[in-house]
């Protein structure tokens, strides 16, 4: 192995390392707090909620969206659907809704972006606190009652809830349904307890009204609006609370293209916001958001790179071996026969490798546990779960690339 | 603020564990390391009782006479051809493992201590083979370290497939030329070698990178050994 190999890999097991150990002795140390089981029920003071969707070519599930909004558990709310010059029949299913006086379609003939409608819900919206959701999901009937109580002080801007996935049904939804419990819903609330919570999931998410006007709303040209937008809170100087108490349930990708399309647009996203906002990275006026962030970039940056030398590496191995079996006519089988295991023929890299894959697994099993699921109900994605960090690897490393050649990425 | 406090701990704590992990996992391939020593050590150990055994033989082979020296040769001969094989690959493979083992000058000491030993057992083998009419080819695979020789490895790879097959059939010496020993530059200058990988197949001469088929051709012309008919 090479000197600079190894330094790199130690440096990202350190980073990693460091990242995942510290995130669970905040889970240790927060642990009875994670879910406060507070409701917000004093029928005199409930605050009037606007909840805002945009919805483009929607038709096959704003239905069941609208459906979960009707029950949600709340009486002082209106729901603003906007739909955003849909092809499809979307607005005439968000159309058979309005009999019911709560429901106010805007239906825009253009397509604007998803952040160009939400803002044109929220300029009429009349809610004291605004919530958006994306038409694909689906609100618990409790959703308002539990986030509310979260704004208990007037620094708190946003509060996001747990992100759960509607009826995974392929092996990849599996997996990525764990992804979500653990990365979209523990992984957040964790963050959220040093304020650090660097985003307000689409799916669903709440905010102070006067919060989301001063800030000017969401920024239309960015690809991850949910993202950008959190950012602009920090540096308001509000705060953003998760509550895991409750949940909103989401359509996952179906195939390794979608997926791939949307982790694309997510981590070129990603990226861009960061450097939209580079002036908060290391700043300490942000306190510890201001560390966290760059943080993380190094850490996903080296990450790349161990990659693609790994990748390198590995590759480069593999040609050397097939190319050493033309001199022996390709015997292959012959060889793997013949393999026998000797422990001490694994060194450095191969220990940091076994202890990241534990590290992996450890996150899961604890994860799983305090977002108070039963492991015999995700075996399935249990068992793909900690591969999944490869994958993603490629989608951050294609996202890199599209950014530095500028190439657009859409949002559809 | 007291809550900042916490955190602040909390990353203080967090960071104290993974440099007690990161000690642990340094320990971990520190032990490692010994561990292979050790097993180089006693591999080491088990080729010279060999070699100290076949200098007793060829001395009862001056009491008893030669036919008593060639019976119990023969028996030994496969247990220590395979030992001194193994040894070589043993070493070749924790090198590639650990890059601090491969610089440590314990590496060096014993790589050149194994290439001393197989010259020698190489003279005795040579003795014996002419004593008692043994037919077993020898070769001689001459290298350099892979930076300096790229199809080296290519050759080591092939030797050892064939030596899979048919290690009780032949015997292979691997020396390595960066080592700088006497002996093996005398060898050299004997054999003409003037490039890397070199094999000499029963004191023939072939240099450059030869494949299995060459090299069994090569090996069928001095002796019938198992799978000649396949490649004929």
């Amino acid at each position: 192995m090479n000197p600079t190999y190894m330094i790199l890999v130690y440096l990202v097991w350190f980073l990693a390392t460091y990242f995942v150990v510290t995130l669970i002795l905040v889970l240790i140390a927060n642990r009875k707090n994670l879910y406060e089981n507070r409701i917000f029920d004093d029928a005199a003071t409930l605050p009037f909620v606007s909840i805002v969707i945009s919805a483009y070519n929607e038709e096959q599930k704003i239905e069941d969206t609208l459906k979960s909004l009707k029950k949600i558990d709340y009486n002082k709310i209106e729901f603003i659907i906007v739909n955003d010059g849909s092809n499809d029949k979307t607005s005439d299913v968000a159309r058979k809704y309005l009999d019911d006086k709560r429901f106010i379609l805007i239906d825009n003939s253009n397509n604007k972006g998803k952040a160009a409608c939400l803002n044109q819900g929220i300029k009429i919206a009349k809610g004291e606190f605004i919530a958006t959701m994306d038409a694909d999901s689906m609100a618990s009937p409790d959703i308002i009652k539990r986030t509310l109580p979260y704004f208990d002080e007037h620094a708190i801007g946003a509060v996001t809830v747990s992100v759960e996935a509607r009826n995974p049904s392929t092996f990849l939804q599996r997996i990525i349904d764990l992804e979500y419990i653990i990365g979209l819903s523990l992984f957040l609330k964790l963050l959220s307890t040093f304020n650090c919570l660097f985003v307000t999931p689409g799916p669903f998410s709440i905010y102070r009204s006067s919060v989301l006007r001063k800030i000017d709303g969401f920024d239309e040209d960015n690809i991850t609006e949910d993202m950008e937008i959190a950012f602009r809170i920090h540096k308001s100087g509000y705060k953003i609370k998760s509550c895991i108490d409750t949940k909103v349930r989401t359509l996952l990708p179906d195939d390794f293209k979608s997926l791939y399309r949307q982790r694309k647009r997510w981590y070129s996203g990603a990226i861009k916001t960061y450097y939209q906002h580079r002036e908060m990275l290391f700043n300490r006026k942000f306190g510890y958001f201001g560390f966290f962030i760059p943080f993380n970039i190094i850490l996903i940056t080296l990450g790349i790179v161990l990659f693609l030398y790994s990748t390198y590496l590995g590759l480069s191995k593999l040609i050397e071996n097939i190319y050493y079996y033309h001199y022996t006519n390709y015997n292959f089988f012959e060889n793997f026969l013949d393999w026998n295991f000797d422990i001490l023929t694994y060194g450095g890299v191969s220990v940091l490798s076994f202890t990241a894959f534990l590290g992996t697994l450890l996150i899961m099993f604890v994860g799983l546990k305090y977002a108070r699921i039963r492991y015999k109900e995700k075996k399935i994605g249990m068992l793909g779960y900690p591969f999944i960090f490869f994958l993603y690897q490629i989608f951050w490393v294609a996202s890199y690339f599209s950014v530095i050649r500028g190439k657009k990425v859409k949002w559809r | 603020m007291a809550i900042k406090k916490n955190i602040k701990n909390i990353f203080i704590l967090g960071f104290i564990i993974t440099i007690v992990l990161l000690s642990i996992i340094i320990f971990v391939n520190k032990t490692l390391d010994k561990e292979r020593e050790k097993v180089i050590d006693t591999q080491i150990e088990e080729v010279i009782n060999g070699f100290n055994q076949m200098q007793t033989l060829l001395g009862m082979g001056d009491t008893y006479g030669n036919k008593m020296t060639c019976l119990i040769f023969e028996n030994m001969l496969h247990d220590l051809d395979k030992s001194i094989w193994e040894l070589g690959q043993r070493i070749d493979l924790y090198r590639q493992t650990s890059e601090e083992f491969f610089k440590s000058p314990y590496y060096r000491q014993q790589k050149k201590f194994f290439n001393e030993k197989e010259v020698f057992y190489l003279n005795l083998l040579r003795g014996v083979k002419q004593k008692c009419g043994f037919e077993q080819p020898i070769i001689l695979f001459f290298y350099r370290n892979s930076g300096d020789c790229k199809k080296c490895d290519d050759q080591s790879f092939v030797l050892s497939d064939i030596n899979e097959k048919i290690d009780e059939e032949i015997s292979i010496f691997s020396f390595d030329m960066d080592m700088n020993l006497t002996t093996l530059k005398i060898l050299n200058q004997y054999y003409e070698i003037d490039e890397y990988p070199c094999l000499v197949i029963d004191d023939k001469r072939y240099c450059g990178m030869q494949d299995k088929n060459i090299i069994i051709k090569n090996l069928c012309m001095v002796a019938n050994i198992s799978v000649c008919q396949e490649y004929q």
